[in-house]
């Protein structure tokens, strides 16, 4: 038993470390990363510094372009020498002059949120790409209820038109009415699925409702017991009462909204809603 | 020999001259009482992972687009008791807002500026997906994306985009369809691009390590060590008690038919009824490790799967070998 026990203790701690281990190697999966990204970055303002300022680079920049190009051999250098605390601290000096610098170079220009209303032809098309990912997600919940069959046009339509929006897009014709048309189609799938699957989820809701208005019941009771607000545990009652009634016609929905009220008074009375 | 402890002053035997004499190969035995040692380390290790996951995402995946916007892709532990679920969106101008359950159902979900309220009356795991357009803004030629991430996060930047500067060190980069996609750490996080006409990123290679390799080495060590040890453990357990052919015969003639167990469970969920099927058909009982492995499901969430059979009475939970053996019971007609 002894032997079993220490067995068992040498086995949990190292089940404890191993995940902080894994983890550990993961975050240093590939430190020549760093000096990719970093070489990227430094390649890409020189090409800004090029276009803006040709030989006329203001010395303040001059002074963190130095700064950045220093730290990228000298994470280079870390990296040869297998100095990973050091590369860190090199990437993040790295990045943050060649940040610094790409902000300046943009402070004269006004700061946007980028908007969902711009319609230019890049717009467009990520607007496209959004789409065409919200109805693979569509689909797939579509197929796990394996009711694609009955959804198998709608969905050949949608992806036919966003084939057709994107054609328009590209030979600049205005593609608006496919687009409001895809909408109003992704907007009747969704409904379909819901009511598709709708026996099924409130067999799930009434189930799940049942177990936890029986605790309910149960922790009312001794509420009573307690002499708390006597009125407030007879509404509670009423409104459990009337979620059982519309539960039993199939009515989720109103139940939902009556248990929303439930809700309220049990908090009002002192009781926490958690089934157990 | 006696596990329990015993308080030093109610011992009789320390005799006439009250010297306190304990021999040194039983001061562990006495100090501390190790089959609890054992079973609380136990329980800490089983919680840990429960306590760490509800609430917390368990993948967060981003998406961003040449205009912006961003694809969020999310995975969240709930705790299956409570009916609802309020989640923190990353910004309040939301599209495509999609919410699934566990069992594959579209969610019901109230947004009110950055928080979703999501009806989730019982799922142990949540699917949220959305269209976001506040992390990124855009100065001029120069796009920053911001996030003040609660997790690990993985960031797929648009085509032609060339990182100018971060304040995060990613975890992993990688090229998925020409674009980069990061493996970024959670907090924030702030990075800058440009579109380039020419781009200049050139794909990563797999580039493996020694450090990698030594610690791989490590980890594979360890399970091999344990793995060992189970099964010598296992061998010569095993001498001791009946052959498991003998005790699987035995109790399949008191099991329930598959038909009539889900005629007396009909609100069984799909994926439960899974379980009960594989259990049927390893003889009416299984390791709550082999249903992980053969159901490929994380451990909590297969925890309270297990939890939910043994609430329905389907099932009855039994400790064997510091495992938990899961059976289906014998007396389900009587609870009905």
């Amino acid at each position: 038993m002894k032997k079993l026990a220490l067995f068992a203790i040498i086995v949990l701690i190292f089940g404890t470390m191993s995940p902080s281990l894994v983890n550990h190697a993961y975050g240093q999966n590939d430190p020549s990363i760093l000096l990719r990204i970093a070489v990227q970055a430094e390649k890409q303002i020189v090409n800004q510094l090029d276009k803006k300022y040709e030989n006329q680079i203001p010395n303040n920049i001059n002074i963190l372009y130095d700064k950045g190009h220093r730290a990228v051999k000298s994470l280079d250098q870390s990296l040869s020498n297998n100095d990973i605390e050091k590369a860190k601290q090199d990437f993040l000096l790295a990045m943050n002059s060649f940040m610094q610098i790409s902000r300046i170079m943009s402070q004269s220009s006004e700061k946007v949120v980028v908007t969902i209303s711009e319609n230019s032809t890049q717009n467009l098309q990520s607007k496209i790409d959004r789409i065409e990912k919200y109805v693979k997600t569509l689909e797939s919940i579509s197929q796990k209820h394996n009711k694609i069959d009955q959804n198998k046009d709608q969905f050949t339509k949608a992806y036919s038109l966003i084939k057709e929006i994107r054609y328009q897009i590209n030979s600049n014709e205005n593609p608006y009415d496919n687009i409001n048309e895809l909408n109003n189609l992704m907007n009747s799938i969704k409904k379909e699925i819901r009511n598709s699957i709708a026996e099924k989820q409130s067999n799930s809701i009434k189930n799940f409702f049942e177990k936890f208005l029986a605790q309910i019941d149960e922790k009312l009771m001794e509420a009573k017991d307690l002499d708390r607000d006597q009125i407030r545990i007879d509404k509670a009652n009423e409104l459990i009462l009337e979620i059982r009634e519309l539960l039993s016609k199939n009515q989720i929905n109103d139940a939902k909204k009556v248990y929303s009220e439930l809700k309220v008074v049990l908090k009002d009375i002192g009781i926490s809603v958690r089934i157990t | 020999m006696s596990l329990l402890i015993e308080p030093i002053q109610s011992k009789k035997s320390l005799g006439d001259e009250g010297i306190l004499f304990v021999r040194n190969d039983s001061i562990f035995d006495t100090m501390v009482k190790l089959p609890l040692l054992v079973a609380s380390m136990i329980v800490v290790a089983a919680l840990m992972p429960i306590q760490s996951s509800f609430s917390s995402p368990r993948d967060l995946d981003l998406i961003i687009y040449a205009d912006g916007s961003t694809h969020v892709s999310t995975e969240i532990d709930v705790d299956p008791f409570l009916t609802d679920y309020e989640v923190n969106l990353f910004g309040n101008t939301i599209d495509n807002l999609v919410v699934i359950g566990d069992d594959g159902f579209l969610l019901d979900v109230d947004v009110i500026g950055d928080t979703a309220l999501i009806q989730t009356f019982g799922s142990s795991v949540v699917t949220i997906e959305y269209d976001i357009h506040d992390l990124v803004s855009k100065q001029g030629r120069l796009w920053t994306f911001s996030l003040d991430s609660p997790s690990d996060f993985t960031l797929l930047l648009p085509k032609n985009s060339a990182i100018v500067g971060m304040t995060n060190l990613p975890l992993n980069m990688e090229i998925i369809n020409e674009q980069n996609q990061l493996t970024l750490s959670s907090g924030s996080t702030e990075i800058d691009y440009f579109f380039s006409t020419n781009s200049i990123s050139t794909p990563i290679e797999e580039i493996k390590n020694e450090e990698d390799n030594f610690l791989y080495a490590i980890t594979g060590g360890i399970i091999a060590i344990v793995l060992v040890s189970i099964v010598i453990f296992v061998r010569n357990k095993q001498k001791d008690v009946k052959t498991i052919d003998e005790v699987v015969t035995i109790q399949k003639n008191n099991i329930l038919d598959l038909e009539t167990i889900f005629k007396l469970k009909p609100d069984l969920r799909e994926d439960d009824k899974e379980l009960v099927k594989f259990i049927f058909d390893n003889n009416g009982e299984a390791l709550e490790s082999e249903l992980r492995k053969n159901f490929l499901q994380p451990r909590t969430t297969m925890w309270r799967a297990v939890k939910r059979l043994e609430r329905e009475g389907v099932i009855e939970i039994e400790k064997k070998d510091l495992q938990n053996l899961v059976k289906l019971r014998k007396n389900m007609e009587e609870d009905n």
